[in-house]
């Protein structure tokens, strides 16, 4: 089957005026302007399948959404190709759209002053939705969430929480092949994230929904996604299954243990039996950063067991959000 | 998927602005509060000609109720972007906010998108006021009526109207160009103020200059002469609307393309 | 007092005014257009009474007056109705209330710097160029320096009507409604559109003894006045001390009282 959505070398050019500083810049640029070019996105290739959840990541500023306004049709891409249900978006915005949903985590796209059933009729008919679709939407919703207390209730009276659940079910309303979601969780509290990436997990599986999610939260990700996208400053740094990435800078897991006696000489003599291994020491625990390509953590442990009384141990895993991090920080090699 | 013809657009127009009608009544203390503030602005328009005429019984040969009758004729024809345009207003906002993105994901035209969302109900109180004006300065003037005459009315009426409504659309756009693009908008609608005067006040030049460059001569004086003196009608007057439609269009080109350009620097 | 902080406000807003150099040209444009449309309306209608003087008022008067009168109006223009308005409804006015400054000081100084440049932008080059076109109609003596005090005066009561009516919006969400009742009230009652000279006695009796004519009419009757007599200076200007005294306790008082309603509005 063809990819919902092909991109082949997209490049995004934008002209930015700098601004002179001062009083004395002011007046300078009432006269002259200064221009220069920036390439928000810069030679990006990638290939999504219907039915993918896939996390688009990068720190701000990174061209995400310029990326994603490529995708809805909103942009043209000044070099490049792109292809969104196997036609070009931004010739064909208005029919793009009747296949794609967006979400903006801040920006409620429904009726403000309405009930929240008022801005589904609307979109029942601004989408053509036919009665049978509508209800048996509607009926999925039920089965999902409790969906009946927010539909007769003004949007504006909403909280935050409730206001992005209503968003993402509007999105999702018109059963569109591609659902664009900017940081749907932004600002909730811990139980309705949970609530949220259910729900999206939810439709995902339901309706087979190609989602684009793009976040700065590694729960979203963790919970949601098997395949990242990382860009930075309109590079593309990083696309493949998230379980690839954690070992992407080699297999690392953090052994903490507590032992009898003084941590930092037993610290110093753990790093003497152990070379290939990074050994620190705090008050209360002693770390070891352990390769597992080179030795495994039952090794070292067993090892470790043979010469002192392991009175406690912890086992750290390198979360997602130390490797993101890490590539924001250093890049890719 | 169902093809998007006038009837779908049509519908859907109805839908929006009765949900739209629904949020005003929301807010009813502002309602109730911009009709009185309408109403007032309405009077104090008509006191200023009042006074005015009071000192001076003709300006270059228009009396007063011909004077009143083009009034009456600009309170009519501007009502429709004041009620179903109104939305431009609202479009620096939300550029500048950059809530104006929500409006470009969805399957239907953009601009009828945007203006449907707001209708606003207030302006049906300049229009009874732009209705009695010209009902009572058509009585006084002894002008007689036909059918004839209403037809030719109510469509240069809408001539009228579709040049401000393009005068109004051009000039909100000018927020995807420009940061602080209120002084455009302000400046057009502050126009529409002088479009009540016979442009034969003016020399050759600004005659040329406000029926051509600031079309405002279109909104009162060229349609209304069609009723107000039918032995004058100039050729342009009989032209009004088809110059009216070019220019709706080429605003709405405007519009559009100033729309699209935008998204682009938006974050 | 601590002027340098209040100067700073000033120069941040000459600043920020100077980021809007299209805004600026459009505000000459559109005064410019104005113009000429008041020029020839006004000469229509000086051609069509037949008459020199009216009211005691020639033409060449009437015209400077009301071009003086706009350049004034476009001088004087703050906007605090809406910037407070909009404050009150989004809840940021809480973030004015935490600087270590009163609000009305703050809004007002923070726009200040507008006044320098809507000074060198409009009121100065209109004053030469009414002057330059006249031949010198104005004369150039202690009216002057009449006219700067007159200004300043005016300047402030026009600040305490406008954070009166700001004030309001704290009872209501209706910003709109609110402002173009003022703003017509104040225009109308001033004598910014027509002369209050052509009102009719019983009118012009009523508006003398309310605050908006000290804001437009006293200024330009003191700069335009032929009669430099002494007496008649130090009532129009203690007229206007009255009246700013009085607006200010107003508006102060009224403030003070809505304060509480901040909380149950929340922000």
């Amino acid at each position: 089957m063809a990819p919902v959505i092909d991109i082949k070398n997209i490049t995004k050019e934008f002209k930015v005026l700098n601004r002179r500083e001062g009083l004395a810049g002011s007046i300078k640029d009432l006269f002259s302007r200064d221009y220069k070019i920036v390439k928000a996105v810069d030679n990006v290739t990638m290939s999504i399948e219907q039915g993918e959840i896939v996390g688009y990541l990068g720190p701000n500023g990174a061209g995400k959404s310029t990326t994603i306004k490529m995708m809805t049709g909103v942009l043209e891409p000044t070099s490049g190709e792109i292809l969104v249900n196997g036609r070009l978006p931004y010739k064909n915005r208005s029919k793009n759209a009747q296949n794609i949903g967006v979400v903006f985590g801040q920006r409620s796209q429904l009726w403000w002053a309405l009930p929240l059933v008022e801005s589904f009729k609307l979109l029942k008919d601004i989408y053509q939705i036919s009665d049978e679709q509508y209800d048996g939407m509607m009926k999925l919703y039920q089965s999902l969430v409790d969906i009946e207390p927010l539909l007769h209730k003004p949007v504006r009276q909403m909280s935050l929480g409730q206001r992005t659940l209503s968003d993402i079910l509007a999105a999702f309303l018109h059963d569109p092949k591609i659902v664009f979601l900017d940081e749907p969780t932004i600002g909730l509290d811990v139980s309705m994230k949970a609530k949220i990436r259910t729900l999206i997990q939810a439709l995902n599986k339901e309706k087979n929904t190609t989602v684009i999610l793009t976040t700065h939260d590694m729960g979203d990700v963790d919970a949601l996604c098997r395949r990242i996208v990382i860009i930075d400053k309109g590079k593309m740094l990083y696309d493949n299954d998230i379980s690839h990435l954690k070992g992407f800078f080699g297999s690392y897991r953090t052994l903490k243990i507590r032992v009898d006696g003084d941590l930092k000489k037993e610290s110093e003599q753990i790093a003497k039996e152990f070379p290939v291994c990074k050994v620190s020491a705090d008050d209360e625990w002693i770390s070891i950063l352990v390769d597992e390509a080179k030795i495994t953590v039952m090794e070292v442990l067993t090892k470790l067991q043979k010469e002192r009384r392991v009175r406690d141990m912890q086992l750290e895993e390198i979360s997602t959000e130390d490797v993101i991090k890490k590539i924001y920080e250093e890049g890719v090699e | 998927m169902k093809r998007k013809g006038l009837l779908f657009y049509t519908r859907l127009y109805f839908k929006i602005l009765a949900q739209d009608l629904k949020s005003k009544m929301s807010y009813r203390a502002d309602f109730i509060i911009s009709t009185i503030g309408m109403i007032f602005t309405n009077i104090a328009g008509f006191v200023s000609f009042w006074i005015l005429f009071r000192n001076f019984s003709t300006i270059n040969g228009w009396g007063y109720y011909e004077m009143l009758f083009l009034y009456g004729f600009s309170l009519v024809a501007l009502t429709p972007v004041q009620c179903l345009f109104d939305n431009n207003w609202s479009l620096r906002q939300y550029v500048y906010t950059g809530d104006f993105i929500k409006y470009c994901f969805r399957p239907i035209n953009l601009f009828f998108y945007y203006q449907s969302e707001v209708f606003d109900i207030k302006g049906l109180g300049q229009l009874a006021f732009g209705l009695g004006t010209l009902i009572y300065s058509w009585i006084k003037l002894g002008l007689g009526f036909t059918p004839l005459m209403l037809v030719k009315m109510v469509i240069f009426l809408l001539t009228a109207s579709l040049v401000m409504v393009a005068l109004q659309n051009a000039a909100a756009a000018t927020c995807f160009w420009i940061q602080n693009s209120f002084y455009i908008l302000d400046l057009v609608t502050k126009f529409k103020d002088y479009a009540k005067y016979p442009v034969t006040i003016f020399s050759k030049a600004f005659r040329f200059v406000f029926t051509f460059i600031m079309p405002i001569a279109f909104i009162a004086y060229y349609p209304s002469l069609i009723i107000l003196r039918p032995d004058e009608v100039e050729l342009l007057s009989w032209l009004s609307p088809l110059i009216a439609v070019v220019f709706f269009f080429i605003s709405y080109k405007i519009w559009m393309f100033g729309a699209m350009k935008y998204n682009g620097t938006g974050s | 007092m601590n002027l340098k902080k209040y100067l700073t406000l000033t120069r941040m807003g000459v600043m920020e005014s100077l980021q809007f150099r299209l805004s600026m040209l459009v505000i000459f444009a559109g005064n410019l257009l104005y113009l000429v449309v008041v020029y020839f309306l006004w000469k229509a209608i000086y051609a069509s009474s037949g008459e020199e003087v009216v009211n005691g008022m020639t033409f060449h008067d009437t015209l400077i007056y009301l071009v003086l009168a706009t350049a004034l109006f476009n001088f004087m223009e703050m906007y605090t109705v809406w910037q407070m308005g909009r404050a009150i409804q989004s809840g940021s006015i809480v973030l004015y209330l935490l600087k270590p400054m009163e609000i009305r000081r703050y809004m007002f100084w923070e726009y200040s710097g507008n006044f320098v440049v809507n000074f060198c932008a409009t009121l100065l080059p209109t004053f030469i160029v009414v002057n330059v076109v006249t031949r010198g109609a104005v004369p150039l003596g202690m009216n002057l320096l009449y006219f700067v005090i007159a200004v300043v005066i005016a300047v402030m009561i026009n600040y305490n009507i406008d954070f009166f009516v700001g004030t309001i919006c704290l009872y209501t969400e209706s910003i709109w409604g609110i402002n173009i009742m003022k703003q017509v009230i104040v225009l109308l009652l001033s004598g910014a559109t027509i002369p209050l000279a052509f009102f009719p006695e019983t009118i012009r009796n009523i508006v003398n003894w309310l605050p908006f004519q000290s804001i437009y009419n006293a200024p330009l009757t003191l700069l335009l006045g032929k009669s430099a007599d002494i007496k008649d200076v130090a009532v129009t200007i203690g007229t206007q001390l009255i009246w700013l005294a009085v607006t200010y306790a107003i508006s102060k008082l009224f403030w003070k009282i809505s304060l509480p309603q901040i909380t149950v509005n929340g922000g």
